[in-house]
């Protein structure tokens, strides 16, 4: 443990959360695409958060080599995932994108879903900003001992 | 009798461990000097890392923000702590300075 790990920690979930709230914010745009490159309408996504391991051997192999690719403990998006609930049929038969039967498929986005899931997120970025915020604070009143 | 567990007796032979050298000893260079130039390269190389950063969040290159955000604080404080280092070292010299005989 250095004396920076505590901001590469909260730094680390600062990006993470900045990540989910843009695939919200994507979820919300979509939520009436019904064409899309791959084809078929736009497909709910959601992110997997994975958090760097501690394994021992990790530990070990920082303490020994005294650098670490990673900061036990920080976070990232270990991958984005497809909602695989299905999409809803809504009788639209002058859409282009409508079957034979008059039906369009939308994609199954819940747009308050959505904006509570964005709350979380903008909530979580608050709570990791106040913990940046603290370990400055300490920091810097342990340089403060030095001050005469 | 009991044995004793397989590696214990190599407890004793922790390498890279900084070991005490008694004052006036000759040694190789390592001494405070280097001590503080390493201190500073390493503040230097973290206050680069941030102008490298910023420069690239100023020229709407793929910089995030928060980790931005972050490595300028980095850069920050290790400054600050190496500023007070050195005061207190100038503070130092000047006591001895003063000295009266």
């Amino acid at each position: 443990m250095n004396l920076f790990d505590s901001l590469t920690i909260s730094g680390s979930a600062l990006t993470a959360e900045r990540q989910r709230s843009e695939i919200i914010a994507a979820n919300l745009a979509n939520a009436e695409t019904t064409h899309t490159e791959a084809g078929g309408p736009f497909k709910r996504r959601e992110v997997v958060f994975e958090s760097a391991g501690t394994s021992s051997f990790r530990l070990a192999m920082a303490s020994s080599t005294g650098f670490s690719g990673r900061t036990p403990g920080t976070v990232s998006v270990s991958n984005v995932v497809d909602d695989p609930s299905p999409s809803v049929m809504r009788y639209e038969p002058g859409h282009p994108d409508a079957n034979k039967d008059g039906y369009v498929s939308y994609p199954a986005i819940n747009p308050a879903m959505e904006m509570v899931d964005l709350m979380g997120s903008v909530r979580s970025y608050q709570l990791n900003a106040s913990a940046v915020t603290a370990a400055k604070q300490m920091i810097q009143q342990t340089i403060d001992i030095l001050k005469s | 009798m009991i044995t004793p567990p397989a590696g214990l007796g190599s407890i004793g032979s922790i390498s890279g461990l900084p070991t005490m050298k008694p004052l006036g000893a000759q040694d190789t260079g390592e001494g405070f000097s280097g001590v503080l130039k390493n201190a500073l390269q390493q503040v230097n190389q973290l206050s680069g890392g941030a102008t490298q950063q910023i420069g690239t969040l100023l020229q709407g290159g793929n910089a995030d923000m928060s980790s931005v955000m972050i490595a300028v604080e980095k850069a920050d404080v290790a400054f600050q702590l190496m500023m007070q280092v050195r005061n207190k070292i100038v503070s130092a010299y000047q006591d001895v300075e003063k000295m009266q005989f």
